[in-house]
């Protein structure tokens, strides 16, 4: 007996010092780069955050956009991981030179996974249906849009005002396209026209995909995609490492090593839309209301020690990351200086500043860590609240209670939150919301996105929030995987090109 | 015995009422709601309120506890508001990973402490008690999910024997598959759970062998280890049982962690989300469940140490 126990004591202390040691040995498998895809293959895909029903139409949440959309559900047109508008349920379209009349070709042949046909009145109804329903999630993104018509396969819609980011919304849920009157239960089932069916859904664990064999373009190049939802990243790689998964989104790229080790995966790392925006609340009373308090708190925060932590992404001074349209390098309004924060917080007559912030509790506690030595450094002691997402809703999203609030915006192209004054970053500056809708009254590409540059540098000088980082778009993929997006996979995740080769 | 039993049911009745109740209020101090979360952060105040309504949040929380109460006295346990699903069908789902588990887990515990915290006591005094007394104390003082990471890295990352997460999609349809997948899970908090049981297995022993009919035993020429064996034993036993009845609680929380370090769909794991995604009709019943659950076990226990001890029937 006595034996077994120092044995297993002999286990145990030999498994701490592999861990210690990085994890470095593994399930020997030869590289296969030269092998064919198979196309009966089954590829296991790691993903982080688990949607809490699959009902598209009305509840929010990246974590259904990034599976669904493309891959179940599609629209008139789509967008390339790059964020080009593409065509999809529509062959092509053009767009009168007043903006005000886009017209679509609808593809003939589609078919819903249920055997139905795709028709023009399926389109009118969905837009319709959309436009009309507060209820569904992006409805407010087609409020521009008076009518939609469709007279043999082209489809009409007719806007009242010019919109800029019109087509853009099309290539997300606002333009999903649903068979009229279906009877499918959303919450738990889908029915659309993507190159893959929902197969099954075992809630708490994996969501499982089959090639859709009567796709209308070209069919996917593997038999079957199952997500695997594994929250925690340690977990993921001892899966990754046993042979469980092929793939890793929303990795830490801390981990690279370790991942790496065997030869079996690759890490990739892509750009995002992932803001890490930390929120002012500068109502009328808080000492966040001072520009210069603000602008003190930006210039304490050393923003590369971020990107140094998480061993990704990119630095980010605006509102408009470098993916979206309205980009521009904004270093100089806002740079590293605890010297000038500190002269700005005298200049404001803040002494002993003690503020809150509220962050969920799922992001790495190496965010609050740095912000907390940083303020401190400046004499703001910053505290640290960390509650669940819901509570985070309620607090800061609902009822505007807190000083600072961290979350990692996702979204692409979602500047309009700057020059909406009721959204919880309590930012409200006239000019920058005047920029705004000129932007999107815009009939040019370039003159619109020149325009969300200028407000985005006011929104900036205002200091009006911060933006710690750019995410990056963490990926371990293994070596015999082909065709796994790379960019602002958190969001959209494409799988019409995923291939695997089993060697 | 007759008259104890319905005590006995009336407290167990009166017990799940009160919780009923607790469980509700304790639900409702939680800020934030499910409709905001389904609205998202790109929503307005209408379209919360609207989801409200639909789901019935807007109704006083007495209506609301009367309505949930009153499905289940008619024995619906309510259902999600985010899936439609009835908390009865998630629960026979998850019970079919967390019941194994749990079964799994307690039977790896009990085979490993109670030969060794007898033999620990028998030994007491000698090299080998004491390392298996300091080694019970150690493994009882591990955190579970070290346990779990290091059994991991050895068995299924170094040597690749047992999957290191996840369970399988055709469920016990493919039951080794199923049972592999439950091995090292159950062996965490087995181990842990094992080594305290070891512990008490220990003491009670001790207590045992200081106890008068076991020197007794001795008396009447019986070695000290046979007269324990003999008549010490089944006192063992007895609290063994006691213990075993506290212990389930104990697995239940440990399940909890343990389906999240090994992302396993169980209870433990759906009692989580739905908490975090204040899925509060579905929480309730899983909770009033569970404290079910613990109740009955706890009733069960009560009435088998009636049954076979005989000085509490006497002192009745």
């Amino acid at each position: 007996m006595l034996r077994r126990t120092a044995l297993a004591a002999t286990a145990l202390l030999a498994a701490g010092a592999l861990l210690l040691s990085a994890c470095s040995s593994g399930a020997d498998q030869a590289p296969t780069t030269s092998a064919a895809p198979d196309p009966d293959a089954s590829v296991a895909i790691r993903l982080v955050l688990e949607p809490e029903n699959l009902d598209i139409r009305q509840t929010a949440g990246a974590a259904l956009d990034q599976i669904l959309v493309d891959n179940v559900y599609q629209g008139l047109v789509a967008r390339t991981p790059e964020q080009e508008i593409v065509p999809s349920l529509a062959s092509d379209w053009t767009v009168s030179p007043d903006g005000l009349t886009y017209t679509f070709t609808l593809r003939e042949g589609v078919t819903f996974h249920d055997g139905q046909a795709l028709t023009p009145q399926d389109v009118v109804w969905s837009l319709e249906t959309r436009r009309a329903t507060p209820a569904w999630s992006d409805s407010a993104r087609l409020a521009n849009v008076t009518s939609v018509t469709a007279e043999g396969q082209e489809i009409t819609l007719t806007l009242a005002a010019p919109d800029s980011s019109l087509l853009w919304n099309l290539t997300g849920r606002a333009g999903i396209i649903l068979k009229e009157g279906d009877t499918v239960d959303y919450s738990t089932a889908a029915n659309g026209t993507g190159p893959f069916t929902l197969d099954d859904w075992r809630q708490g664990a994996s969501i499982t995909y089959l090639r859709n064999d009567a796709y209308w373009g070209e069919p996917a190049q593997v038999a079957e995609v199952v997500f695997d939802y594994i929250p925690d990243n340690q977990a993921a790689l001892n899966a990754a490492l046993a042979g469980e998964v092929d793939v890793l989104t929303g990795f830490d790229a801390n981990l690279k090593e370790q991942i790496e080790a065997d030869g079996d995966f690759a890490l990739v790392l892509g750009q995002s839309t992932d803001k890490g925006t930390l929120a002012f609340n500068q109502s009328a009373g808080s000492p966040l209301a001072d520009q210069r308090v603000r602008q003190a708190i930006r210039q304490a925060i050393d923003h590369d020690a971020f990107v140094e932590a998480l061993a990704s992404g990119e630095t980010q001074y605006g509102p408009i990351p470098s993916l979206d349209p309205g980009y521009e390098d904004l270093a100089d309004v806002a740079p590293y200086d605890p010297e000038a924060a500190r002269a700005l917080l005298e200049e404001a007559g803040v002494e002993d500043l003690t503020l809150t912030l509220k962050i969920p509790n799922f992001y790495s506690t190496t965010i609050p860590q740095i912000l907390v030595s940083n303020l401190n450094e400046v004499g703001i002691t910053l505290e640290v609240d960390s509650v669940d997402f819901s509570t985070w809703l309620n607090d800061v999203y609902v009822n505007r209670d807190y000083d600072l609030s961290f979350v990692l915006h996702t979204e692409a192209r979602d500047f309009e939150n700057w020059a909406n004054p009721d959204y919880y970053f309590t930012y409200d500056n006239p000019e920058v919301q005047e920029l705004y809708a000129e932007s999107l009254a815009a009939t040019d590409e370039g003159e619109a996105a020149q325009l969300l540059a200028d407000a985005a540098r006011i929104v900036s000088e205002d200091a009006a929030g911060d933006w710690l980082y750019t995410g990056a778009s963490v990926v371990a993929v293994g070596d015999n995987i082909t065709g796994m997006p790379s960019i602002n996979v958190n969001e959209r995740l494409n799988l019409a090109e995923l291939a695997k080769s089993n060697g | 015995m007759i008259r104890y039993t319905l005590t006995r049911l009336a407290l167990l009745l009166l017990g799940l009422l009160v919780a009923s109740v607790l469980i509700f209020l304790s639900l409702r101090v939680l800020p934030g709601d499910v409709a905001q979360l389904i609205a998202g952060t790109n929503s307005t105040p209408e379209q919360i309120a609207a989801i409200r309504e639909r789901l019935g949040l807007d109704q006083p929380l007495p209506a609301q506890y009367l309505e949930w109460i009153g499905g289940v006295l008619r024995g619906e346990l309510g259902t999600s508001l985010l899936t439609g699903s009835t908390v009865a069908s998630e629960l026979a789902e998850k019970a079919q990973v967390t019941v194994p588990l749990g079964v799994m887990a307690l039977t790896i515990a009990v085979v490993f402490s109670v030969p060794l915290g007898v033999l620990s006591a028998m030994r007491r005094g000698r090299a080998d008690g004491t390392a298996l007394s300091v080694g019970a104390q150690t493994l009882a003082a591990v955190p579970v999910v070290w346990a779990g990471m290091m059994l991991v890295v050895v068995f299924a990352v170094w040597l690749g024997w047992l999957p290191a997460q996840g369970f399988p999609r055709a469920g016990w349809q493919d039951p080794w598959a199923a049972f592999r997948a439950l091995i090292l899970p159950a062996l965490t908090i087995g181990i842990v759970e094992g080594a305290m049981l070891m512990r008490f297995v220990r003491s009670a022993t001790l207590q045992a062998v200081g106890q008068d009919h076991v020197r007794t035993g001795a008396a009447k020429g019986l070695t000290r280890n046979a007269a324990l064996i003999r008549h010490g034993l089944p006192d063992v036993g007895l609290s063994v049982i006691t213990v075993l009845g506290l212990q389930v609680a104990g697995i239940i929380v440990g399940a909890v962690i343990i389906e999240q370090l090994f992302t396993l769909p169980g209870i433990g794991r759906m009692l989580v989300a739905d908490v975090s995604a204040r899925d509060l009709p579905k929480v309730q019943g899983e909770l009033l469940v569970l404290t079910g659950f613990v109740l009955v076990v706890g009733f069960v226990v009560d009435l088998v140490h009636r049954v076979i001890d005989p000085r509490q029937r006497e002192a009745a």
